[in-house]
């Protein structure tokens, strides 16, 4: 099978004449077009012109250096395949031409068929790459379109849902019974967490790929602790959790991107207030030294126990096992680590079972140099 | 006499076109239901609403400005509100959206799913009612 896409052209380059005419005669009795040039400079000028599948190449000339013309084609045209045409005395130098870029080699004295099977192979490792290139690219856009395509096929039929709820409420206004309307409840909330579970995915799934925006700038940390103590502050609240903060003054600055850090926090913040009970306390602290700036979220919450802790960045891992389903996403703590990962910092955890737990953030600090 | 205001829904998610027409029945308005932007346009000509909603999303990313721009230039949709309904948020740091130029402008940009209240709220305020 020989893709349309790919030349099967071949071009020969070799100061002998008779092997140029032999080669060409043997070539396109299996039907490749040929173009010979018993000329160094002028064969490479007809592969740029030609844009051949195969370039032979005698490495023995005497006006120019075969070795020359493997690395000007090897690097102008990459996909061009090139095979060393080599005297038995010069296979070391074979091997060199290999090395800067050549696919084969074919000794002399050869015969007509070990021409034609040497050029067959090459057209199929042409083929191959092609294809491999193409599949590449094919998978790069297709990952690229898939998160767009997944957020709007994901996120639809969980609007609808919603807005049918919504409907129904309104519609059912005082007819339905409390038990039924408790049941409307839980239904809406499944519905969120389902779609936090999303954008979360979402959310790593534009890391992995690289088409998570991040805008790095100069940070003032507090502020964003701040940010995110407000913002969590309703939710302990309701949960009557108290919500402290111990906060070093003139913090030094760090590098960062202000929204996925202020998600960071908030997703801490928000992991511990889950597993405090009312009336527990969630303390929030920076600190620093020469090298790091330091934000730690302790809980006085029933802790991790010491043989699951290594395991609670990995996705959907959950301590107490299936009876946390409903408690969120299971990806917050990997969001966060992989945000932090790509800051350079690091995040990790101490626990004491029955005492709480404390996540610890380090970032590296900045000096201007 | 019937004097019920004519809303006019262009949605290409059915069940989100029934969802909202319940809350916009139950608020007093008669609701128009379109399934893609040409129809959606060819029926306002012939209900001539008094208030039009546009799914921004339908079979492209921007139909929803093809048919705001298509019904500001038409008799029925010069005067008329129209409100822009998204299911994501545009101005997030995670879309890549880029708006088409000249984009025509709509009197109100609702984010989907919309709390019923909102919706009747707004609807209200633009009909002055």
């Amino acid at each position: 099978m020989i893709d349309p896409g790919v030349s099967t052209h071949i071009l020969i380059i070799d100061d002998e004449e008779s092997i140029l005419d032999g080669c060409k005669q043997a070539l396109e009795k299996s039907g490749y077009p040929v173009t010979t040039s018993s000329d160094g400079l002028a064969g490479i000028k007809l592969a740029r012109d030609l844009k051949p599948g195969v370039v032979f190449v005698d490495l023995k000339m005497p006006n120019c250096s075969g070795m020359d013309i493997i690395e000007i084609i090897s690097r102008e045209m990459p996909d061009i395949v090139l095979i060393v045409i080599t005297g038995y005395a010069s296979i070391v130098s074979a091997v060199e031409a290999m090395k800067k870029g050549a696919y084969d080699y074919l000794p002399k004295p050869f015969t007509p068929d070990q021409l034609r099977a040497v050029t067959k192979r090459g057209i199929e490792h042409r083929l191959l790459k092609v294809e491999a290139e193409r599949l590449r690219e094919e998978k790069a856009r297709m990952e690229r379109n898939f998160i767009t395509f997944v957020s709007h096929e994901m996120r639809s039929p969980l609007v609808t849902i919603q807005q049918y709820i919504e409907s129904l409420k309104l519609i059912s206004e005082g007819s339905l019974k409390p038990d039924a309307m408790q049941i409307i409840h839980r239904c809406e909330k499944r519905i969120q967490n389902l779609q936090d579970l999303i954008e979360h995915w979402l959310d790593i799934s534009r890391i992995e790929n690289g088409t998570f925006s991040e805008a790095k700038v100069t940070l003032n940390l507090t502020e964003l602790i701040m940010r995110s103590l407000e913002e969590m502050n309703p939710l302990c609240q309701r949960r009557e959790i108290f919500l402290e903060s111990r906060l070093k003054d003139n913090l030094p600055v760090i590098m960062g991107d202000q929204e996925s850090l202020l998600r960071v926090f908030s997703n801490i913040i928000g992991n511990a207030t889950k597993y405090t009970p009312p009336g527990g306390t969630i303390t929030v602290c920076s600190d620093c030294d020469d090298y790091y700036v330091y934000v730690s979220v302790s809980d006085s919450g029933q802790g991790i126990p010491q043989d699951k802790l290594p395991f609670i960045f990995e996705p959907f891992f959950r301590v107490h096992g299936k009876q946390e389903r409903q408690k969120g996403s299971g990806l917050g703590l990997t969001f966060s680590k992989k945000i932090m990962d790509a800051h350079n910092a690091t995040i990790e955890a101490a626990s004491k079972e029955g005492e709480g737990t404390t996540f610890t953030m380090k970032f590296p600090r900045v000096y201007d140099l | 006499m019937d004097t019920k205001k004519k809303i006019l829904l262009i949605d290409d998610d059915k069940d989100f076109l029934m969802a909202t027409k319940l809350i916009l029945e139950k608020g007093g308005y008669e609701v128009f239901l379109a399934e893609d932007g040409r129809s959606g346009v060819e029926m306002a000509k012939s209900v001539n609403p008094n208030l039009a909603i546009i799914d921004m999303m339908m079979e492209t990313w921007s139909e929803g400005f093809n048919v705001v721009s298509k019904l500001r230039t038409s008799d029925s949709g010069k005067q008329i509100p129209l409100i822009m309904l998204s299911a994501v948020d545009l101005q997030g740091p995670y879309q890549s959206f880029e708006p088409p130029e000249d984009l025509p402008t709509v009197d109100l940009v609702l984010h989907k799913p919309i709390k019923a209240d909102d919706l009747l709220k707004n609807v209200g305020m633009l009909l002055r009612e």
